[in-house]
This record gives C-alpha cells, sequence and structure tokens, in this order.
C-alpha cells in the first residue's frame, strides 16, 4: 500500500468522525529536480518536495474548498474543519456535486525513474548545438525539470483514483542579436517521458531557433490591409484557447454571454477545423486521467469539421445550464491536420503574415481580438519576405474561424498538444 | 517556532559560500459569485522552509513543506550538494558579491485571518447592490480575492527579518449589450495592501466606486471603434504604470538585460522625454507608504528606492546581489520568490513615472483630435521594449472635449521610442496594485503613472 494511501485512510476516518456525508479530496506528493541555465551558463539546481492536500466539504448543498501542502494529521484536522467553516458560509445550491460511483483505478503515467545524467548531457548538448548552429542567439534562461508525482482522489459515491506520473520537460527563452540590434524574446519547449532524442529535434525548438535568428532585421508593415494570417502551432493553441473560454466555457455559458449560446449543432467554423480534447492520444505525455468533477476523463470532440459538437461545461455548468456535461477538465489539445504542407499554404497567401504568438489581451465577450503580431513574417506573393515589428493584428474570433484559408499537414507535438498550423483571412493588418 | 528552528540552524552555514535560509507562509482566499450564484468559496494555505546556497556562480536551492528543525537541516544540505554538482558543469566562476551591510528587519505589519462568512457576505451584499440598483445589466460578478505572503529570513551575510505582504481585492465585473447585440464589459478593483478589516468593513464606501463603473460602462454601450493607426492620446494613469511597469520595467531587470535587452547598450543615454523620471519605490512614495511596500528582500538585502529614468536618461537597473556585483553597483533589494519553493528572481515593486506640472484637464484641452485612453486590462512587452496594452475603458477627444466612449482596442509601440513623444505631464499620480507580474513565477507588484501626452499606435478598425 502506497503512503499516500495509508494518509488517505487516515483522512477518511478523520472527516467521518467530524459526521461529514459528502466530501472529495485529492491528496499529493511530488518531487521536482530542475536545472537552470542563465546566458547560456548553468545557473541554478532546486529540488523541491511539495505536497497538497484539497477537500470540498458539502453541508446539504452548500459546499466548500479548502487546500493546503501540510499533510500532518494536525493539519488535516484543521484542513476539515475550515472546510467545515467554509460550507457553513455558503449558499444553497445543488448544482455544487460531484459525479457517481466511477470503481476504482489506479494510473501509471510517464516516466517514475528518470536518468538524471542523460538529462543532463541533452541539456549540454542543447547549449553546444545553439552555440555552433545559431550564433547569432542567446539562451537567455533554459529550464530542464524532472517531476514525479502520485495522487489520490477519493470522494463519498466510491470513486478512488490513484496516479503515478512522472515526465521530463525542457522550456527555453531565447533572444537573437547583433551590434546593438536585438530580437524580442522567444520561447519554445516540450515535455516527453523519452530522452532518445536531442532537445534540438524535439517539438518545433529547431524552427523557433531558425526564426528567431532571421528576425534579428525587422521591418513595420506598411499602411493598413485585410490579409491572411497563418497561425504557427503555437499560436494557433493560443487561439483556440481564447474561442474555447470566449464561446463555449462555464463562465460565458452560465452568465448567457457566449455568441455560441444556441449554437450547438450548427456550423461555427469552417469545416476545415476539428478540436479535439483527448488524454489517450499516445502523442500527449501526461494526459488528464480523472476528471475535476470526480468522473473519468472522456476523449471529447469539441468542433467536428466545422459543428459545434458541445460546450465545454463542467458538473456545475451542467447543472446550472441544465446543458450536456464534458467529462474531460484538461487541455490535452488535439486538432485534426489539414491536406495542404506548409510550403503550400505560404504560397498561396498574396499578403499576409506567418504569426510565431499574439502579444494582445483575452477578448472581450464579443470576440473581438486586437494586439501585436510577435516573431511573425511577412507573407507576399507566396514567399516569406522578413519579418515584422510594430505590426498589429485585429479582427473577431468567431469570423475568424469561418475563413479558414487551410490547415498544414504538419503538426507539432510537444507532449502536451498536438496542433497544426492553421490560415485565417480576412484579418485586418497594421503596420504604423 | 518558526524563527526560532531557522536561527538555531545557522550554525550549519557552510564557510565560503553564500547562505540564506527562508521560512515563507502563502494564505489565499477566494470567492466568486456569477449572477448571483456562488461558484467559487475556497481558501489555502502552503507553507515551507528552503534554503539557497551560492557558490562562486552557481546556486543550489531546495525547499521542503515542513516547518521542522529537520527540514531545515534536510534543505540547507540539498541546496549545498546541488550548487557543488552544478558547478562540475559550469565554467563560470565569479568573486561571490561582498557583504554591503547585516542586521535586522522587523516585522512590518500583521497578517489578519477573517472568517470566510465575511467574505461571502461581502460579496452578497455588493451583489445585491448592483443587482437591485443596476437591473439592466446582462451579467455581473463579483470575485473577492486575498493572498499574502509571510517570510522569515536568516542570511549568511546579510540581513535578517521577518516580514509579511497581505493584500486583498474586491472585483465588480459588468456586462451589458451594445447597441448591436454585442456584449460589452469592464471592471474595477477596490482594496490592496492589508486586510479585509482595513479596506472592506463598510461595503457603502464602494458604492460610488461601482455607480462610477456603471456610467463607464453605459458610455462604453454607446461606443465606437478607435480609427487604427499612430494617434496624440492621453494615456491615464493606470495606463501609465502599466508602461512603466510592461514597456520600461522588464526591460530594466539585470537578467534581461544580460538576456540582450533594449536597455543594455541605452544606459546613460536619452530614452524619453525630459519630463519622464521613473523609480522602483521600495516602501514608501511621496512621504507615504508604497502600494505594496517591500522593507527586505529574499537575499536578506534592505530595500531602497531604485532610479531607473532620470529627467529621460536611463540611469540604472534593477538588480540581485550578483548582477550588481556585475554590473558594480549596490544592490537594492530586488531579489524575490513567490512561494517557499521558488527561487528568488529579479522583480520589481512599486514602479512609477513621476508626476509632472500640468492638470488631468489641461492635458485633455491640449488634444484636438485624439483619444483619452484610461484603463488596461492586461498588458505585454519584450526585450525589445515593444509593447502592447489592451485598453478597457477610453474616449475620443475633439477639440480639446471628451467625445464618444471607446469599445475595447490595443495600443502598442516601442517604449524609448514612445516615451520620446511625451510632452506633457500631468501633476498627480494613480497607482494599482491588484495584479501579479509573470516571470517564471506570479508576484504581487504595485505600478503607477502619471497622465501623459504621447503618440502611439492604437488598433481598431
Amino acid at each position: 500500500m502506497s503512503e499516500l494511501r495509508e494518509l488517505a485512510d487516515r483522512f477518511d476516518v478523520v472527516l467521518k468522525n467530524k459526521n461529514l456525508e459528502k466530501y472529495t479530496y485529492t491528496l499529493s506528493k511530488s518531487e521536482k529536480q530542475e536545472m537552470n541555465v542563465e546566458g547560456g551558463e548553468f545557473k541554478l539546481m532546486r529540488t523541491v518536495f511539495n505536497n497538497n492536500a484539497s477537500l470540498s466539504v458539502w453541508l446539504g448543498t452548500k459546499v466548500g474548498s479548502v487546500g493546503g501542502n501540510d499533510l500532518s494529521g494536525e493539519a488535516l484536522e484543521k484542513l476539515a474543519d475550515d472546510g467545515i467553516a467554509a460550507a457553513q458560509s455558503a449558499d444553497e445550491d445543488p448544482c455544487h456535486d460531484f459525479g457517481p460511483d466511477q470503481g476504482k483505478d489506479v494510473f501509471w503515467q510517464g516516466v517514475r525513474e528518470p536518468d538524471m545524467d542523460l538529462f543532463l548531457e541533452r541539456v549540454k548538448e542543447f547549449l553546444a548545438a545553439v552555440a555552433k548552429e545559431f550564433p547569432k542567439v542567446k539562451v537567455m534562461m533554459a529550464m530542464a525539470s524532472y517531476d514525479r508525482w502520485n495522487w489520490i482522489s477519493r470522494n463519498t459515491n466510491g470513486t478512488e483514483f490513484e496516479g503515478f506520473g512522472g515526465q521530463y520537460s525542457f522550456v527555453i527563452e531565447i533572444s537573437a542579436g547583433e551590434g546593438d540590434k536585438t530580437t524580442g524574446i522567444d520561447g519554445a519547449g516540450f515535455t516527453t517521458k523519452d530522452l532518445s532524442k536531442p532537445f534540438m529535434e524535439m517539438g518545433d525548438i529547431r524552427q523557433h531557433l531558425i526564426d528567431l535568428q532571421n528576425s534579428i532585421d525587422t521591418k513595420s508593415v506598411e499602411g493598413k490591409f485585410e490579409g491572411t494570417v497563418i497561425l504557427t502551432p503555437g499560436c494557433a493553441s493560443q487561439f483556440i484557447s481564447m474561442i474555447v473560454s470566449n464561446y463555449m466555457g462555464d463562465g460565458v455559458i452560465i452568465n448567457g454571454t457566449s455568441q455560441w449560446l444556441d449554437k450547438v449543432g450548427e456550423k461555427v467554423a469552417d469545416e476545415k477545423l476539428t478540436i479535439a480534447l483527448n488524454p489517450f492520444d499516445e502523442r500527449i505525455v501526461m494526459g488528464e486521467r480523472g476528471t475535476q468533477d470526480g468522473y473519468r476523463s472522456e476523449a471529447v470532440t469539441l468542433i467536428d469539421k466545422g459543428i459545434l459538437k458541445m460546450h465545454r461545461l463542467g458538473l456545475y455548468g451542467s447543472k446550472k445550464t441544465g446543458r450536456p456535461l464534458v467529462k474531460n477538465s484538461g487541455w490535452d489539445l488535439v486538432v485534426e491536420p489539414g491536406d495542404q504542407s506548409l510550403e503550400e499554404l505560404i504560397a498561396s497567401v498574396d499578403k499576409g503574415l506567418i504569426m510565431g504568438s499574439f502579444s494582445g489581451g483575452h477578448p472581450g465577450a464579443n470576440g473581438e481580438f486586437s494586439g501585436v503580431a510577435k516573431n511573425s513574417f511577412l507573407i507576399e506573393n507566396g514567399k516569406v519576405k522578413h519579418a515584422v515589428s510594430e505590426t498589429m493584428v485585429s479582427g473577431n474570433l468567431g469570423e475568424a474561424v469561418k475563413r479558414i484559408r487551410g490547415i498544414s499537414k504538419e503538426q507539432l507535438i510537444d507532449g502536451s498538444t498536438v496542433v497544426p498550423y492553421i490560415a485565417m483571412d480576412g484579418i485586418l493588418i497594421s503596420g504604423k | 517556532m518558526l524563527q526560532d528552528i531557522l536561527e538555531a540552524k545557522k550554525n550549519l552555514f557552510a564557510d565560503g559560500v553564500q547562505t540564506v535560509l527562508r521560512g515563507q507562509e502563502n494564505r489565499n482566499r477566494r470567492v466568486v459569485f456569477l449572477k448571483g450564484n456562488l461558484v467559487q468559496n475556497s481558501r489555502g494555505e502552503s507553507r515551507g522552509i528552503n534554503a539557497r546556497v551560492h557558490d562562486h556562480g552557481t546556486y543550489g536551492f531546495a525547499s521542503i513543506a515542513e516547518y521542522t528543525p529537520e527540514a531545515a537541516e534536510k534543505v540547507l544540505k540539498a541546496a549545498t550538494e546541488n550548487a557543488t554538482f552544478l558547478a562540475k558543469h559550469s565554467t563560470k566562476k565569479i568573486q561571490l558579491p561582498k557583504t554591503i551591510g547585516t542586521g535586522e528587519i522587523p516585522l512590518n505589519a500583521q497578517i489578519v485571518d477573517t472568517e470566510q462568512k465575511l467574505l461571502i457576505e461581502l460579496c452578497q451584499t455588493i451583489d445585491a447592490y448592483v443587482e437591485k440598483k443596476y437591473p439592466d445589466l446582462s451579467s455581473r460578478t463579483i470575485v473577492y480575492t486575498e493572498d499574502s505572503m509571510d517570510k522569515i529570513i536568516y542570511t549568511s551575510d546579510a540581513c535578517n527579518g521577518h516580514i509579511v505582504s497581505p493584500r486583498c481585492y474586491l472585483y465588480v465585473m459588468m456586462s451589458a449589450e451594445s447597441k448591436e447585440g454585442a456584449p460589452v464589459e469592464m471592471f474595477k478593483a477596490f482594496g490592496g495592501f492589508g486586510s479585509f478589516y482595513d479596506h472592506f468593513m463598510n461595503p457603502e464606501k464602494l458604492y460610488p466606486g461601482i455607480d462610477e463603473l456603471y456610467r463607464k460602462l453605459m458610455d462604453k454601450k454607446e461606443g465606437v471603434y478607435a480609427q487604427a493607426g499612430y494617434k496624440t492620446v492621453i494615456l491615464g494613469g493606470m495606463m501609465g504604470g502599466m508602461l512603466a511597469h510592461e514597456a520600461v520595467g522588464h526591460t530594466v531587470e539585470a537578467d534581461l538585460v544580460r538576456g540582450g535587452s533594449v536597455a543594455g547598450p541605452n544606459l546613460n543615454k536619452k530614452v524619453a522625454s525630459e519630463l519622464v523620471t521613473m523609480v522602483d519605490f521600495a516602501h514608501e512614495y511621496n512621504g507615504e507608504m508604497a502600494p505594496l511596500p517591500v522593507y527586505l528582500d529574499d537575499e536578506g538585502i534592505k530595500a531602497e528606492d531604485a532610479v531607473l529614468i532620470k529627467d529621460g536618461t536611463l540611469v540604472g537597473y534593477m538588480n540581485d546581489r550578483e548582477s550588481a556585483q556585475a554590473f558594480d553597483v549596490a544592490p537594492l533589494g530586488n531579489a524575490r520568490g513567490w512561494t517557499f519553493s521558488d527561487e528568488p528572481l529579479i522583480r520589481m515593486r512599486n514602479t512609477c513615472i513621476l508626476p509632472g506640472k500640468n492638470t488631468v484637464e489641461e492635458l485633455i484641452a491640449s488634444v484636438d483630435d485624439g483619444y483619452y485612453l484610461i484603463d488596461s486590462g492586461n498588458g505585454q512587452a519584450d526585450l525589445t521594449g515593444e509593447f502592447m496594452f489592451g485598453v478597457t475603458c477610453g474616449y475620443e477627444i475633439k477639440n480639446g472635449k471628451l467625445g464618444k466612449a471607446l469599445l475595447d482596442t490595443t495600443v502598442s509601440g516601442v517604449a524609448f521610442d514612445m516615451l520620446k513623444t511625451v510632452d506633457m505631464v500631468s501633476d498627480t499620480v494613480e497607482w494599482s496594485s491588484s495584479g501579479f507580474c509573470g516571470k517564471k513565477q506570479p508576484m504581487p507588484v504595485g505600478m503607477g503613472g502619471p497622465h501623459m501626452r504621447c503618440k502611439i499606435m492604437i488598433g481598431g478598425r
């Protein structure tokens, strides 16, 4: 029996002794070994041992949630008392709930015994490769982290999930410069359980370095025009996240401000677009296994060939609005590839941008977005011309997804998401 | 008692390295009412001990989620081992930063815990006020949020101290429908440094601010899109604060300077109009407590103000001990970590562009055709100083008078270019302190600024 399971058994006794009839909790223990690089040199080695306890208590239909990182008997006793006090203060609301008995299961994911020597060598190999192949690029920061954890989640309907996981992650922040000229910051990263490939070849790390080295000399776009913007996979993830929260999330459906409130079953996007959350996709390293509402996670398709299949409602939002529940609270994003290569997509564009990231605020409920195109290049007559600066893009999320020119065959696989390039027409592009 | 545990372990600090032992607790409280429904009712604490050891250019850091003598011993041992391990793989060998002073920094405030019941009742009172007085709103959200840091710091060769940083806010968010049927939104944050009892004992005091928010939302409901282009604008104080933090502040953090920021080659050069002076205040502004005061940083450096731009000339950076030594200046207390498991990074504290001589009315009256940009929901910038701020509240200015409200838009520019266009600065400063700055770890920061007349790129249609 795991140490955490024994702790959970003791916590159950604490909760039962307080005559609690309905609760759900998660206990976890985690370890982190993190190597930090600054300015191309190793700077800091960080070890973190942490715990977590989160508890939600129901008193009738009143609920209170509390959390802490102290798993001592005394602390768990106090956590239970705090949970009761929080629930006593709450309003009655029968929509707060968790799922029925899902049985018991143990999930093993990722790599539990790390090879820290090989991990370190991969980092050194990467730094050497950058210095050799991309001499104008500076690795401002690199963070190589191995994380391992064990968690257990139980509720009074009988569900018990336990998870053991471990993964490597690698994140870089890079800039490039020549003389007094400097680029902005770019970032890239991936998570993996497999150290067999050099980091330069993982995710889209190499592409970020190539693009950054080509971004030292920038020009602003002249004037203002409506054009095509090809979102890189990283930027496409950013846009899809905005679309989901703006039109499909609990908040906008409960308060009724979503412009897709009554669009389930209808076409809301171009038929080339299919968006799914699939925690079981083998390209995802650490897919979700249990939802925050106490259900087994399921793969769900949110938009299928342009048709809105469902909103993304948790149990509370589902009960509050009488709409279907989505048994998935993770972000294991999988976007279907298209039938054109990136090269063909670029060749099809008269005038526009390849946009590496969007520096803008979260759009308001009306979907209007406006921001700066960062890490971006001008496309003219089917050719990539030069990196751009001081160039803004604006449009409307809901309209933009209806005007998808094409989706690339190539997909970024970074261990957390699987996303292609997406080209959208009709975006307003304006220079200085 | 944690203080005794940590103090007793100072005898384990190794010779020939620099060591900091820190115990820290973070608390958070959060209550959310969405259209009258209590959708979040949570509170949490995390605590633990960490040690950081600096061994001639490499750092070892370790943390454990316990407040025990054994945990203190373990983190000291693990941090030392980590520094030694990394030193084998680094070619970087530097002299340890010199000691610039030791001493004890006294406890600056108390963290006062508040029953969850009171937080919920406050939100219910405000929600009921908004629902009753403004039934035409399409949606309303009331959020109470509170976070605090409580740190006990012992160092080998700097100051020791016990410092706390509590803050709490109430956000009121309103939505209405524009004449085209599209939703428009605005929000306002109330509160600041301190506890619930410092800010929210009398909810009625919030009503005038809520009424003003509603009036602005009604203006925005009838709002127009800004005309995209390079325009003369009056940036409000909140926008000025955002500019100080995002577009200039980050580029003058020494780690980003070393990473290649535009501030590197511009030290001691003209980067702004002579009307612009910018300071990162430690704990006091204009004879009063700064919005989020910092008295001691996590390297044991007593916090002092850092002057960044003086009369338009870039004169300094924000540093930790190591970068201060590299730039041959004194560290001023900018190294901070967010939780017990976070190493200190160079962070801003209360970054502000100082006021000038004109009134706000004079600034607005001076613009024939432009915009008055009052509030921002968010902002981002990068190493080049190229920035983007979302504008959530603004008005047209026509012939020196305010015109129609603006729908959400965005402004952008390059900080050191844009600051050279500043030709009028107001005599008052507005501060905000409710946000988090993001840089590997979140960190509460204050930011402030005056109204400024300048030229800027504005998005729109």
